[in-house]
């Protein structure tokens, strides 16, 4: 039995190892019993691009917590090219469903934050900071704080941060949702290119949204999460050029695609 | 067993002048602040008051107390006057600011639904304003009671010159206790007063606890957030809230900015506040002159001789202060580290919380000048063939220490639980050790509630520091007593029935607080209003 367990896991290991971010048979509950997933499987191949779409309430916040090791699953594990994740690391970055930065550090300091703790010279943290600002479009607002700036920026300023990081995996919780539909569009064009750009070493990107359209232009894989508890109730792979058109027949259809997929929803009321 | 009987009766009656101030203080508070409300000047005056007072630490009343409690009402009437004076000015000032904000952040909505209906003014406390206090009392109700108790033992027996005054009370009994030397009686005394006051602090608990789950409306949570916390969350936070027994500033800053509309009003603000910082100054004034002035004729009575000797004895006098401050200095930087360590520890650790956080609310309710002598008995010898000269001294900074710890470590504490969640994860995701956690997140975000909480500790270091410097008999045949302090000097001229000079010196040490409360801390709370509230990092729609 036991010998079982340990071959199954070693398997387990061994398929995960394929995969830059690959999470098996996850289970979990929220200590007040709520049972939010029941074998969930998400795979992120190299360089893929991955969302996840769902009713709201499903549990998709939930999943990317479990994915960067801030939540323990009960069952099932989650690995990072073969190694499991124990605990939240830098190599696996979250960008949260609201934006946070730090109010009482300029957007600079904000993106030094995570610069600092790879134990880099000042300088050479500093450097690298602007670097990333840059990256997000923000050179020339680096003494700004955050206060001081629009939603977007301070988006901008969390992504950099994030980037400033060199994570492998980017994990994003609807990081459009709270910006005007101008600067979302902006920079959900943005994003693909910075964020798989060469010189960052980003391996793969999981993304959560509601917004099925916003998916269908980024994504090159979308699981679809439904019922409780949530499993994963639909895969739709997208094989479409870059940039996207959502006016083009292929683009519409896998909307309907998705559709499908969450209509009727299975979702009971607790 | 009569014995025993008295001593029940006499815990009972401390708690109960207490809780019966307090509930008059909550009383009247509902009253003034309906009255803020309504007129800009009133509301200006009344504000301005409260945050001076609140910075005087409440030994600055002695001399009127004695001026005008003792020597003119007099008799057991005037005691009992002096003794509930002295700690209605310990417990009246955040329970007013409490109330007054809550009056205050009243949602319009409710408002407007009061006038569409044409309530009455009682209809209207009843139904919305009072209810709407509630949660802001319960917050208030923990520091009011151990400031309360902390006083109100010293106050029961105090004496001037070859007079002591004294009233029923647990201080009393026990000072009687004390001098009969009863040592069992003694312990049975402070066992019964910690059960009365177990009881206190549970029933505030309960109190809390219902208060923020039937009377807390969510817009005023500013940390409750859609889409962030569920609702079983929600209440945890807010009672984590409710049950920090220093909120002054977080009520107090909340109402003040959170709560702020469009950016048109800012200017208008400003022009408020500049105006508000001029007339707490110009009263803060008034009223120190107002203590002077109600000694009159103790001053018509001190003789031209007399004046002279109290100005030329007022560079000592500073000079002593300078002393006092310098304990102070140390008592705050020690109940800092610890608190800092501490309050993070157990905002962490949500079992140790459990236990720590309701042991930490008994013991601040708990005063320090009632079981103090017994720990000094009790240590005395081992202490002192340690630090030899500087026993007392010890001390007298560690009754500063008991004294005021709980403000700054519950401030902390309360700041930590504040935290956006997402700041936690963000230091995990990122890997950050302990101390840079501390140094670019912790600290900054718990920056206003540890400015609150420095600003309380200051205060009752002041009160710990006028019981320690001069304690004759502390234990039978031993005083406590420092070489110089302000404190100290005061005491003693109390003692003597000096009261010119005593009075002298309360009034100099008035201004100086007062200058320095209200230049340091508001500068303080200013920036950190600008920069340091961590709810703002999160930006959510
Ligand atoms: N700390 C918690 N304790 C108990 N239940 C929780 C907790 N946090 C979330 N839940 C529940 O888990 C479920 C999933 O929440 P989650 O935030 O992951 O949803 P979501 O899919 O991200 O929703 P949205 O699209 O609205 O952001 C919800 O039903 C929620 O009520
Ligand atoms: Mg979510």
């Amino acid at each position: 039995m036991d010998e079982d367990l340990i071959k199954d896991n070693a398997m387990q290991r061994a398929r995960a190892a394929q995969y830059v971010l690959s999470a098996v048979g996850i289970d979990f509950s929220y200590e007040n019993g709520y049972k939010v997933f029941e074998d969930v499987n998400i795979d992120v191949g190299q360089n893929e691009f991955v969302a996840i779409v769902g009713p709201s309430g499903i549990g998709k916040s939930t999943l990317l917590r479990i994915l960067g090791g801030f939540l323990k699953p009960d069952k099932g594990a989650v690995y990072l090219f073969g190694k499991q994740i124990k605990r939240p690391t830098p190599d696996i970055i979250l960008i949260h469903q609201s934006i946070v930065t730090f109010p009482w550090l300029t957007a600079l300091e904000n993106v030094m934050l995570s610069l600092k703790v790879r134990n880099v010279s000042d300088e050479e943290a500093e450097k690298a900071a602007r670097n990333a600002l840059e990256t997000v479009g923000l050179q020339g607002f680096e003494d700004l704080y955050p206060k001081e700036m629009s939603g977007g920026m301070r988006q901008r300023v969390a992504i950099a941060r994030a980037l400033a990081a060199s994570p492998l995996v980017f994990l994003m919780d609807e990081p459009f949702a709270h910006l005007d539909e101008l600067t979302a569009e902006g920079l959900r064009q943005d994003i693909y290119n910075i964020l798989f750009s060469p010189d960052t070493p980003l391996k793969g990107v999981v993304l959560v949204s509601h917004n099925l359209t916003e998916v269908v232009e980024l994504a090159d894989e979308i699981y679809v999460l439904n019922n409780v508890p949530a499993t994963v109730v639909g895969k739709v792979h997208v094989d479409l050029p870059r940039p996207r058109n959502p006016r083009s027949e292929e683009f519409n259809q896998i909307l309907d695609a998705l559709y499908n997929y969450l209509t009727p929803p299975k979702v009971r009321k607790i | 067993m009569n014995e025993i009987l008295l001593i029940t009766l006499a815990a009972l009656a401390t708690a109960g002048r207490v809780l019966g101030l307090i509930l008059i203080s909550i009383v009247t508070g509902w009253f003034l602040a309906y009255a803020a409300i309504k007129g800009k000047i009133f509301e200006n005056i009344y504000i301005s008051i409260i945050e001076v007072f609140e910075s005087v630490p409440v030994i600055s009343f002695f001399p009127i107390v004695l001026i005008i409690f003792v020597t003119r009402i007099g008799g057991p009437l005037g005691v009992e006057m002096a003794a509930d004076f002295l700690v209605f000015t310990a417990v009246v000032w955040n329970i007013w600011m409490g109330e007054y904000q809550a009056f205050k952040t009243v949602p319009r909505e409710m408002l407007e639904v009061a006038e569409n209906y044409q309530m009455s003014f009682f209809t209207k406390m009843r139904r919305i304003f009072i209810p709407f206090s509630y949660p802001r009392i319960a917050a208030n109700l923990f520091p009011s009671v151990s400031d309360g108790f902390f006083y109100i033992t010293v106050s029961e027996v105090f004496s001037v010159g070859v007079h002591t005054y004294q009233t029923f009370g647990i201080g009393t009994v026990l000072d009687s206790l004390a001098a009969s030397d009863k040592t069992g009686l003694i312990y049975m005394a402070l066992l019964i007063l910690a059960f009365v006051i177990i009881i206190i602090i549970l029933g505030l608990r309960e109190f809390s606890r219902y208060a923020v789950s039937r009377y807390t409306v969510d817009t005023d949570a500013p940390i409750i957030r859609r889409g962030r916390l569920n609702v079983k969350q929600t209440t945890r936070l807010l009672s984590v809230v409710a049950r920090n027994p220093l909120s002054r500033l977080a009520g107090y800053y909340r109402s003040r900015v959170m709560s702020r509309p469009p950016e048109v009003f800012e200017k208008r603000e400003m022009r408020r506040e500049k105006i508000s910082r001029y007339s707490s100054i110009a009263i803060g004034f008034t009223i120190l002159g107002l203590i002077i002035y109600s000694s009159t004729d103790l001053i018509i009575s001190v003789s031209h001789n007399e004046w002279n000797h109290l100005f030329s004895i007022t560079p000592k006098i500073l000079l002593y202060l300078l002393y006092d401050y310098a304990r102070v200095g140390v008592i705050l930087a020690l109940s800092f580290v610890i608190a800092i360590f501490l309050g993070y520890y157990l905002a962490m650790h949500s079992r140790a919380e459990g236990i720590g956080v309701p042991i930490i609310q008994t013991l601040s309710a708990y005063p320090p000048p009632i079981y103090f002598p017994f720990i000094f008995g009790a240590s005395f010898t081992a202490i002192h063939s340690v630090l030899g000269p500087f026993t007392d001294e010890f001390y007298v900074l560690a009754l500063g220490f008991v004294s005021t710890f709980y403000y700054i470590f519950y401030s902390f504490w309360m700041g930590v639980k504040a935290l956006p969640s997402e700041y936690f994860e963000v230091m995990k995701n990122l890997n950050m050790g302990y101390f840079r956690r501390m140094r670019s997140i912790i600290l900054p975000g718990t920056f206003p509630y540890l400015i609150s909480g420095i600003s309380s500790t200051i205060n009752s270091a002041w009160g710990g520091l006028m019981i320690g410097e001069y304690w004759p008999d502390i234990i039978p045949g031993r005083n406590l007593s420092v070489h110089y302090g302000l404190m100290k000097f005061i005491d003693i001229e109390t003692n003597v029935g000096n009261i010119a000079m005593a009075a002298w010196g309360s009034f100099l040490f008035g201004i100086v607080v007062a200058i320095y409360s209200i230049i340091f801390t508001r500068r303080m709370m200013d920036l950190a209003r600008k920069r340091y509230v961590a709810e703002e990092g999160v930006f959510a729609a």
